[in-house]
């Protein structure tokens, strides 16, 4: 077993607002820091013909997708000369129009902090086992496909 | 000899946790062709297996005891 902490990245339900202005308050005492990019997922009221989407729920296969997430943040650090980097994303029942995905990346100058930002949304998409169900108005589902 | 399943995301709805008996069976190849007989509704689909919380990206021995995931493609994010 590897002897880094492997940090958690999930939160039961929506990522809250105050949760995300705390976390950018949190890094002015980090004075190297010049350039901050962020993302955020929200839940889309999707059309699928006519059906609406009004939740997402999240599952995961927490172990893997953790173990998984520390080996793209170590990757990234070794790629990019970012500062830091935090990486929330929901489990449960998420409402449309909440935020699901919140990825934080900071460096001392832009470039590194967008390049390393996009990296990280496209590669935790692709790479972690967590699955979206997609519930609609009339409470049928489908589980959602990422593009 | 005997393995533990689980499953996730689509696949859940209709393979419940579960113990199966894979007497003869020694590599996750075989394991997903006898996964395959046992529920047919995988064989069309895209999945990935993971051995013990280890994804299998190549034909990996089995030993049995071990738990088996069939995760099909994510959609986090």
């Amino acid at each position: 077993m590897s002897d880094i902490k492997i940090k958690n990245i999930f939160v039961n339900g929506k990522i809250e607002s105050g949760f995300i202005g705390e976390s950018i308050a949190k890094h002015s005492s980090k004075t190297t820091i010049g350039g901050h990019s962020i993302f955020m997922g929200q839940v889309r009221r999707d059309d699928q013909g006519g059906k609406f989407v009004y939740a997402i729920e999240f599952t995961a296969y927490e172990t893997l997708a953790l173990e998984k997430m520390n080996l793209i943040r170590e990757e990234i650090f070794d790629k990019y000369p970012i500062i830091c980097l935090h990486v929330y994303h929901s489990l449960g029942v998420v409402n449309t129009g909440d935020i699901c995905l919140f990825v934080f990346c900071s460096a001392a100058h832009r470039t590194p902090a967008i390049d390393a930002c996009t990296e990280i949304v496209e590669r935790l998409k692709t790479e972690l086992p967590i699955w979206g169900k997609e519930i609609f108005e009339d409470d049928s589902h489908q589980w959602k496909e990422n593009n | 000899m005997e393995i533990e399943i689980i499953s996730f995301g689509k696949i859940s709805e209709f393979i419940p946790r579960q113990k199966i008996d894979i007497t003869g069976i020694s590599d996750t190849d075989t394991l997903k062709v006898h996964l395959e007989k046992a529920f047919p509704q995988i064989s069309t689909m895209k999945y990935k297996l993971a051995l013990n919380e280890k994804l299998v990206q190549n034909n990996t021995l089995i030993s049995g005891n071990e738990v088996v995931a069939i995760m099909p493609p994510f959609s986090g994010g």
